[in-house]
């Protein structure tokens, strides 16, 4: 009778110096190498720009609290934030649209292509994994007033504009800049996309009469919108977040042609040493790209198709 | 309950240290180190010719250099002083001088201490280093800005060289014979203190800064950069800048003798006299009148607000910005000396012309005189200027514009 009544007890004993005290526990630590990296390099410096937006912040020394300001003089007293975002907005309408439907259209090509189909994946995907500096550089060597581009067009008399000089055409050069850099990425997933759609799918719709833009359209369209609509994710955040293209294209010029909100405020923080404004910049393009993908992910159910 | 009061407790401590960090300012600093733009070798041999002219006085004297390009130096500058190793002497433009005011010390009663005369410097220069009514840094050079043409590229269209008097009208009149057949009379970068509007309006009195305040639009400084943007937009004697250009574009122009003039400091004397194509000389800025007169840059030794040790730091800046030293740099590398009395150094195997165009701007010349907004006005500029260099805007909508929307 002893032993039956103790032999439990020894058990749950055993078991729980065994065990840790808690799951929470035994969670807490695998997760602390993960998590320390993700509240040292995500969450302070988050919490830290949230702070300094609602101060008078400089490069050098502590800056002056100054509560809403910041964002009053942004949305209220800055014509300057309202063009930048204008040309944001424009920008990542015109990329994302033309960069959509050109990869779609050589994912699709590249698709019936055959053998050569890798070595033009590859050839599009180059210019991804190129240094932005380096392809800007090229760009504007081409689109100079006296670059390759209007040489060209000396050569069967026609007298080229100024690329980049001219604002309407300086946001066209842009774009097409940033096509040509990103779109080989959204190539390779859209591919692989296709790739996952079932040849007897496909088969079976041709049997049934479904060829050309009517196949497209009815059968691989549907079966590719998960694809897509990653891609629209993806390209509309990288939209927004332009930089490198009008710093090392334009300057943001001519005028604010292709001043965008993040040259905007890389020029607020660092150039003209307001810490406190640039990062009242930051939050607004934050909760802005937030906003603009939650309205996305509502908008899927109506397009995007999971049956496979 | 109590983990998350700790890890809420431990994350703020965190966020508050990092920024008390980030925005600090005291700590230990070396007086013997100096943080400065190192774009190249050829600006470590500049900083590095300062120390062996004062080892000549000091043999023991040194000084350890550090520091980005000059492009990144006006950004890093202030998180650098920041760093509790940060260096105690530190670089300064006299255009910059406003701008560096939080990290800049004033020099007045360590000057008194020490004894030095800061009457023996360029006035103009020490005018421009002058903030608050307080000296930050001494100059160590003053340069008057100067007209470069390519006397070869003037041979050949059979045009006389200009000299100590050179009126806008001549200018104008010898730019359009030197522009033809793909090439230009003269070259213009996009920005502004490096441009040619300041010089060419400081030339005729008119300047962008008077007593500490932006006067963008006062009508004569705009009248003067409307003429030099229409040096582009309506006579064509220049190729149209764009925004995104480097600001040596006008460099590269006239090396390659592209372009026969550029208006720019004599610290490129030395690398425009070598590296041209074609031999070079220097005249005065072309004014109405044709008269001399100097639009004076340069750039100067401060000492961080930041540091522990002032005196010895600015004992260190007194060892090489003597005249003997400034003298001596000037003579090795080419800057012009902030100290009149060294200006011979500087002029040792120059011609005699080009000597003589460098001291009538010295002595007529008139500070560059700026704002603590200055990269502000600087930066956009840059992107509105081809605007007003292709006749799509006047240089008053411009000028008006940024008077009114620098912040």
């Amino acid at each position: 009778m002893s032993a039956a009544t103790t032999a439990p007890a020894d058990r749950r004993a055993t078991t729980s110096r065994r065990r840790p005290r808690s799951e929470g526990g035994l969670a807490l630590r695998y997760l602390a190498p993960g998590m320390t990296g993700f509240v040292v390099f995500i969450v302070v410096p988050l919490l830290a720009s949230l702070t300094i937006s609602f101060f008078d912040w400089p490069l050098f020394g502590v800056g002056d609290f100054l509560g809403l300001e910041n964002y009053r003089e942004m949305l209220t007293d800055d014509p300057v934030f309202w063009r930048v975002l204008g040309n944001t907005v424009l920008f990542t309408v015109a990329f994302t649209a033309l960069n959509l439907v050109l990869a779609t259209a050589l994912a699709v090509w590249l698709q019936r292509l055959g053998s050569w189909a890798p070595f033009f994946r590859i050839l599009f995907f180059v210019p991804v994994v190129v240094p932005m500096v380096a392809n800007a550089l090229v760009w504007r060597l081409m689109l100079d007033d006296g670059g390759v581009v209007n040489s060209a067009l000396g050569l069967v008399g026609i007298d080229g504009p100024s690329w980049l000089g001219e604002p309407a055409l300086a946001m066209v050069s842009l774009v097409a800049m940033s096509i040509w850099q990103g779109i080989g990425y959204n190539i390779v997933v859209l591919s692989a996309g296709l790739n996952n759609i079932s040849p007897i799918v496909l088969e079976a719709a041709t049997v049934d009469g479904a060829i050309g833009w009517t196949r497209f359209a009815r059968i691989v369209f549907p079966l590719l919108s998960p694809a897509i609509f990653f891609c629209t994710i993806m390209t509309v955040i990288g939209a927004f977040k332009v930089f490198t293209q009008p710093y090392m294209l334009t300057g943001g010029g001519p005028g604010d042609a292709t001043n965008t909100l993040v040259l905007y405020l890389y020029n607020q923080g660092f150039s003209f040493h307001d810490l406190g404004y640039a990062s009242a910049l930051a939050w607004v393009l934050f909760v802005f790209v937030m906003l603009v993908t939650a309205l996305q992910f509502a908008g899927q159910k109506r397009w995007v198709s999971y049956d496979s | 309950m109590k983990s998350r009061r700790l890890v809420a407790a431990g994350a703020t401590g965190l966020v508050v240290a990092m920024l008390a960090a980030c925005g600090g300012g005291d700590g230990g600093n070396s007086a013997s180190s100096m943080y400065t733009w190192i774009s190249n070798a050829s600006d470590r041999a500049q900083w590095e010719a300062f120390v062996t002219a004062a080892q000549q006085e000091d043999p023991e004297f040194d000084l350890r250099l550090e520091g980005p390009s000059f492009e990144d130096y006006w950004t890093t500058v202030h998180t650098r002083m920041g760093a509790a190793d940060a260096p105690c002497i530190l670089t300064t433009q006299a255009a910059r001088a406003q701008e560096l005011d939080d990290i800049l010390m004033p020099l007045d009663d360590l000057a008194a201490e020490h004894g030095l005369d800061i009457s023996m410097y360029n006035d103009a220069m020490i005018e421009a280093l002058t903030v608050d009514g307080t000296v930050r840094a001494i100059p160590y050079d003053a340069e008057p800005v100067v007209l470069y043409y390519n006397k070869d590229r003037f041979a050949e269209a059979g045009l006389d060289e200009p000299g100590l008097n050179y009126t806008r009208e001549q200018f104008l009149a010898d730019a359009r014979a030197l522009t033809g057949e793909g090439r230009y009379g003269f070259a213009v970068p996009p920005v502004f203190t490096g441009g040619p509007g300041i010089p060419l309006s400081s030339a005729n009195g008119n300047v962008p800064v008077a007593d500490g305040e932006l006067q963008l639009t006062e009508p004569g400084f705009v009248e003067d950069m409307q003429w030099a943007f229409d040096l582009v937009a309506e006579h064509g004697v220049a190729a149209a800048p764009q925004s995104g250009d480097p600001t040596d574009v006008h460099l590269q122009e006239f090396t390659s003798s592209n372009a026969a003039m550029i208006i720019d400091g004599p610290w490129f004397y030395e690398t425009l006299t070598s590296e041209t194509d074609g031999e070079v000389g220097i005249a005065v800025v072309p004014s109405r009148s044709g008269e001399p007169r100097g639009n004076i840059q340069g750039s100067g030794f401060g000492i961080s607000r930041s540091c522990d040790d002032p005196d010895t730091a600015f004992a260190n800046i007194m060892k090489i910005t003597t005249p003997e030293v400034v003298g001596e740099v000037g003579r090795t590398r080419g800057t012009v000396p902030s100290v009149a009395r060294s200006v011979d150094a500087w002029a040792e195997g120059k011609p005699a012309q080009d000597v003589a165009v460098v001291e009538a701007l010295l002595e007529s010349g008139i500070p560059l005189e700026t704002t603590p907004t200055w990269n502000e006005l600087e930066t956009t500029f840059t992107r509105y200027s081809s605007e007003g260099y292709r006749g799509h805007r006047s240089a008053e909508e411009i000028l008006t514009m940024l008077q009114e929307s620098v912040r």
